[in-house]
């Protein structure tokens, strides 16, 4: 059974942000609410590394585990999903999550969290595929038409990989192998200083 | 007298309505409402193994 | 997450009949048909049909998929639209197109919201007494139209500015240095000036045609990547995963900026050099090379002319004095030699950072000469691989939207004139009395018309404006200003040009947006908006960095009331009467002249470059082949675009009938002419101080004449023997022509089937003996803080008139700016946005990645001025200018620099402009505009101006 997952590639990414857009664009995400965003460490010294950031879709996601009120699933192909209809905007999820990826609209005169949203992997919500009310609520479903998340697909370097892990894990051996031998690759640096 | 307070009393007794219908929170047991898809899992991973293959490989 | 126009009626409720299960039931049986449609060739019509079950039943009608090209940067990714009953609905990867592959960055990823429109233009409007009122377009057309015509009458025609677009398609290009023609006045422009200008100044001048010389794509053949003065990571981050395929087959990359920038993130060296210190850095590279003797000698004494001067002045660059002035270590420049010489072919890209200066000629030239010297020209692997700019700036700069040529460098001789008079059947005549009929300038002692003069700048427009007019090689000062599809904001000395825009009887703006031009000024009266169309609600070609010409299709009609150019030039050409004139040959629909009609023209006249075989068919055909490109060699690989390389990169010789397959790879003289071959360009003359400038035994591959030879002319291929190749009508036509000038292509078709190249097969010249530099040397720049170079390195002379303007060069360096302003000051781009930024700015996705205008500035800089990071700040310029930005203190600068970006605008010296909009039109993000406290400094070809090096101070606000 394939099981999603991203991965993003640090010696490719360069930190374009088409990810970011192409998320906002396909789902119409509002201003305010980052379902996915490009993290940089180093910032401007040599050691400058970016990788962009969603939901992970974790096996054993903490944010399903600690839900008062139980609103996660998993699809089978690994995507962690949620019910808004169920969802109480707690706040707890983002507590859990270690990637920060639960974000919440802020309604209302006193700023009160919202509908918990994230990263579907592009694979929508617990509505009708490519239903209307599927669209309005979690964005598009690409995985339902054969399609795999936009911000990969849309990667300026193709540093960002979506789909099943065995055959992400394969591209991203393929490259290692690769570049073998580049002072990229961490520790090479350490194990053979001139 | 009697009939009056009676039926005011009743009046606001109407607003004890309490609809039965009402989901029981369950330990781990997601309640909300059912994903189904189209294509089965494995009929999935195929059509998106090959999806991969033509848009995030280098070509 | 709602999407725009949804129709309630369509969504499908929990209540009504149809039940998920039944629903899903239905799809079940097309689920397989649906997954496998969507991966089909583009430009597919598929039926959204709920019964069927196979697309998307969120809304009804069908969806079609229209293949179009991002309208942002150069490297022109495919964009794949998904349009549902005139809405444009979706983005899909382009993922067969050979130079995306799918990617975007953040811009292109972000298109669709053009079709939104939420801050676009919506109807033409008018300043009125301080506020904007809405008019309609014939009124419109009517009050600017007859105030130009009034201007004309007064002042001559050079006294309206049309400036154009590096956004135009090519045919709308063409149209509008056509139109400008028409009108009689060669001060037309567009951003190529301001950005590349140098570069086709150059590197033209070395070998022949100014472009890229080779692909993003060939890239991934390169040995060695050299990138100086340019940031790909966030100008052009599509063309980074070109480079990385090559630096992942194990060509080193090495950085040179002033910055660490994104992409020297990725460096496997970077070196930092001193703003404006270019040449010493290059020659020093040189100094390594020729010491060495690691240059290849046999390619230069075959294709090379004047290596020797090269030589004696490169070794007046020893490392000491490099390290002096650039502030390269040897050992760094040493490295980087090194890489380059033993990793060959390999490829120099450079933008902005080489361009940007008052030595910028020279710059380019210097690259070019260190491939030339290594031997890269003309292999797969290496060339100069500049990195243009706009969409189609390449484009535009072909078809002539400058102020010094006709459209395919024709230049404004009388030859030229003569030859797209010609294209244009109209009568030459008639157009001279279109123009000023008094002289100004003198060439070799005798009074030439504005005619054939270069006209003003756009880095000099309001220079033109605010100049005493006595000064100005024309008849009277400019007096309305057209910035037609062209930020201001782009453009140096802020304040001068507010008040050269509040000194104009007229300013019009052409734009989907306002631009920073509608609120910059204190005007109350006499500037108007015109909305025109993005390049998405039209169609045409463009052409890219790598020469490739591409088609758009439309993806959604024009919003509003906004109209494409090339109907709004027709009302224009139609108030002033020349509508005929200017489409003579074209059929006009309406009053929108035929998009495919304009093409057709241009390849009955654009020889000289090779836009002649890039036929809209020919295009067409391709876009919807895009599978069968190979994606390293561009290559189609079967199908029905057999041969071709993607785009027919020009020169694409001959007519479309001879199939030319473009020219991937320019001056590889291992590849026949007729399959995209050439050679450098004999343009300079036969022979210069006694020395031979043909090449010598270096020929194309089944050349004929297996040595050196001239350009091709109907002359020379009668010496041959060969005119009785020519048909019956190709000789009438061709006879006594030259390829530049047969309009029957002939000529160059039968030179081609003998092997030659229609441009002639010579050397490259080291030294450009028209140049104010020949051999390139270094200046400093004029606002500079080693004033102890000035004196031996000092910058031109003061020149009376120059693109018919008084320019200034020594008179400025010698003032001592340095005390005062002792940081330099120097400014580029983000990925988020693009040029002047209001498009950019407008769009919420983008916008909210990049909120706040901002100056990078090196933490010990920060301490000395007290300023902490997120601080507001004032930079002030030694010109009078001050802005207010945030401060971003960060080691990305080194000590004593400073950068801007330079796509910010709608605040001015603190005071934000937002109410000056019209309503609804102000960007999500509004800063400040870095140029206003840029300052003057005019490269000394092109009138470049000088945005990468400057003097500035920061102070706490």
């Amino acid at each position: 059974m394939a099981r999603m997952k991203f991965l993003c590639d640090a010696e490719r990414c360069i930190e374009c942000n088409a990810c970011v857009t192409a998320c906002k664009n396909e789902h119409e995400v509002p201003w305010g609410i980052n379902r996915r965003r490009v993290v940089t460490i180093d910032d401007g010294i040599p050691g400058e590394k970016s990788i962009s950031v969603a939901c992970m879709h974790c096996s054993d996601a903490p944010c399903a585990a600690v839900c008062p009120v139980d609103c996660f699933y998993t699809t089978d192909d690994g995507v962690v999903l949620h019910d808004k209809d169920i969802c109480i905007g707690c706040g707890y999820c983002f507590y859990a999550c270690p990637f920060g990826a639960p974000q919440y609209p802020q309604e209302g005169a006193f700023g009160a969290r919202g509908k918990m949203d994230k990263c579907t992997f592009c694979a929508g919500g617990p509505e009708e595929d490519n239903s209307a009310i599927e669209v309005e609520k979690y964005g598009r479903n690409r995985l339902a038409e054969g399609k795999l998340p936009l911000c990969a697909e849309m990667c300026s370097t193709k540093a960002l990989l979506a789909g099943d892990g065995d055959i992400v894990a394969d591209l991203f051996r393929s490259r290692v192998v690769r570049r073998g031998g580049r002072p990229d690759n961490w520790g090479w640096e350490t194990a053979y200083k001139d | 007298m009697k009939l009056l307070s009676l039926m005011f009393a009743a009046l606001l007794l109407s607003a004890c309505y309490e609809d039965t219908d009402v989901t029981l929170h369950e330990a781990g047991v997601y309640k909300g409402s059912d994903d189904k898809h189209a294509m089965s899992a494995d009929e999935r991973a195929d059509v998106l193994k090959q999806r991969f293959n033509q848009v995030q490989t280098d070509r | 997450m709602k999407l725009i126009k949804r129709d309630p009626a369509a969504i499908i409720s929990r209540t009504s009949g149809i039940n998920r299960r039944t629903f899903l039931r239905g799809s079940g049986i097309a689920a397989g048909g649906a997954a496998f449609m969507s991966l089909l060739p583009t430009a597919m019509i598929e039926k959204a049909d709920a019964a069927e079950g196979g697309q998307p039943a969120y809304d009804e009608g069908e969806i079609s998929r229209v293949h179009s090209v991002c309208s942002h940067c150069s490297v022109g990714c495919g964009v794949v639209a998904e349009v549902q009953n005139g809405v444009w609905i979706g983005q899909e990867p382009s993922f067969e197109h050979p130079f995306n592959l799918g990617s975007h960055c953040a811009k292109g990823a972000s298109l669709r919201e053009h079709g939104h429109g939420d801050k676009r233009l919506k109807y033409p409007m008018k300043k009125v007494n301080g506020e904007w009122q809405r008019m309609s377009w014939e009124d419109a057309i009517e009050e600017i139209g007859q105030k130009m015509l009034d201007i004309r009458e007064a002042a001559g025609p050079d006294s309206v500015y049309w400036l154009g677009s590096a956004k135009f398609s090519n045919e709308q290009a063409y149209l509008f240095r056509k139109f400008a023609a028409l009108w009689g006045s060669n001060n037309v422009d567009h951003q190529a000036r301001i950005c590349h200008s140098t570069t086709v100044a150059g590197v033209a001048n070395t070998w022949g045609y100014g472009a890229m010389t080779n692909s993003y794509n060939d890239i991934h053949n390169s040995k060695a990547i050299f990138i100086i003065g340019a940031n790909p990571a966030e100008a052009h981050p599509v063309s980074l995963q070109h480079i990385f395929r090559g630096k992942e087959r194990g060509a080193p990359v090495i950085v040179v900026d002033p910055r660490f920038t994104r992409t020297a993130a990725h460096a496997d060296q970077f070196i930092r050099i001193r703003s404006g210190s270019d040449i010493p850095f290059i020659w020093g590279m040189l100094w390594h090379i020729f010491q060495n003797g690691w240059e290849d000698k046999s390619f230069i004494e075959q294709r090379v002319y004047g290596m020797d001067d090269i030589r004696a002045e490169v070794a007046n660059w020893t490392p000491d004095k490099v390290e002096d002035i650039s502030g390269a270590k040897e050992a760094d420049v040493y490295q980087a030699a090194k890489t380059m010489s033993e990793h060959r072919p390999g490829t120099v890209i450079w933008c902005m950072g080489i361009t940007q200066h008052t030595v910028g000629n020279s710059n380019t030239r210097a690259l070019c000469i260190l491939q030339l010297a290594l031997g890269n020209m003309g292999v797969s692997g290496g060339g100069t691989n500049i990195f243009r700019g706009h969409d189609n700036v390449q484009g535009a700069t072909d078809f002539g939207v400058v102020s010094n040529s006709l459209p395919g460098y024709y230049g404004l001789a009388e030859e030229a004139w003569q030859h797209w008079a010609r294209v244009w059947d109209v009568d030459l005549d008639w157009i001279k009395n279109r123009f000023d009929q008094r002289t100004y300038e003198e060439i070799d002692g005798k009074k030439i018309s504005p005619m054939y003069t270069n006209g003003i700048t756009v880095s000099r427009w309001i220079d033109g404006v605010l100049e005493d007019k006595a000064n100005i090689d024309q008849n009277d000062a400019i007096k309305a200003m057209v910035l037609w599809g062209h930020a201001p904001n782009s453009q140096t000395r802020g304040p001068e040009m507010k008040a050269a825009m509040e000194k104009l009887e007229m300013l019009v703006i052409v734009d989907p947006y306002p631009t920073v031009s509608a609120v910059m000024n204190d005007r109350t009266d006499g500037v108007y908006l015109l909305p025109a169309t993005t390049q998405f609600e039209t169609h045409g070609s463009l052409t890219s960095s790598n020469r490739s010409v591409q088609w758009r299709h439309k993806i959604i009609e024009p919003l509003f009331e906004s109209l494409p150019d090339h109907t709004i030039m027709y009302k224009f050409a139609n108030k002033f009467g020349f509508e005929n004139e200017l489409c003579k040959n074209i059929q006009v629909t309406g009053e929108e002249p035929t998009i495919e009609d304009i093409a057709r023209e241009y390849n009955r006249g654009m020889w000289a470059v090779g836009y002649t075989g890039q036929t809209p068919e020919r295009l067409k055909l391709q876009i919807e082949n895009l599978h069968t490109f190979n994606k390293t060699t561009l290559r189609a690989e079967g199908g029905p675009c057999d041969g071709e390389f993607y785009g027919l990169p020009w020169p694409c010789w001959g007519t479309a009938e001879m199939k030319h397959p473009g020219t991937h790879i320019m001056y590889d003289t291992s590849v026949p002419v007729a399959e995209g071959g050439g050679a450098f360009r004999a343009r300079f003359g036969v022979e210069h101080n006694g020395e031979n400038l043909l090449a010598e035994n270096s020929w194309s591959a089944d050349s004929e004449i297996e040595d050196g030879y001239p350009e091709v002319s109907a002359e020379m291929i009668k010496e041959l023997g060969w005119w009785d190749d020519l048909t019956a009508s190709e000789k009438a036509e061709a006879d006594g022509k030259n390829w530049k000038t047969d309009l029957s292509g002939g000529i160059q078709r039968v030179a081609i089937k003998h092997g030659l190249s229609p441009a002639g097969n010579a050397k490259a010249r080291a030294i450009v003996w028209q140049f104010p530099d020949p051999v390139p040397i270094h200046r400093e720049p004029l606002y500079t803080n080693r004033r102890d170079l000035v004196e031996k390195y000092p910058t031109y002379e003061d020149r009376r008139s120059f693109y018919r303007l008084p320019t200034r060069y020594g008179s400025i360096q010698a003032q001592d700016f340095s005390k005062d302003f002792p940081l330099i000051m120097t400014s580029g781009r983000l990925v988020e946005y693009e040029g002047g930024g209001d498009e950019t700015r407008s769009n919420p996705w983008l916008a909210e990645l990049q909120q706040d205008m901002f100056i990078e500035i090196n933490p010990a800089d920060a301490n000395n001025a007290g300023i902490k990071n997120g601080e507001q700040v004032w930079v002030d310029g030694p010109e009078g200018g001050s802005i207010k930005v945030m401060a971003m203190v960060t080691e990305r600068v080194e000590r004593g620099v400073v950068f801007m970006p330079f796509h910010f605008g709608g605040h001015y010296q603190g005071e934000s402009l937002r109410d000056k909009y019209p309503d609804g039109t102000a960007p999500h993000v509004l800063g400040e505009s870095c140029n206003v406290v840029f300052t003057y400094g005019y490269d000394s070809v092109t009138a470049m101006q000088e945005t990468k090096v400057s003097l500035c101070r920061v102070r706490a606000a």
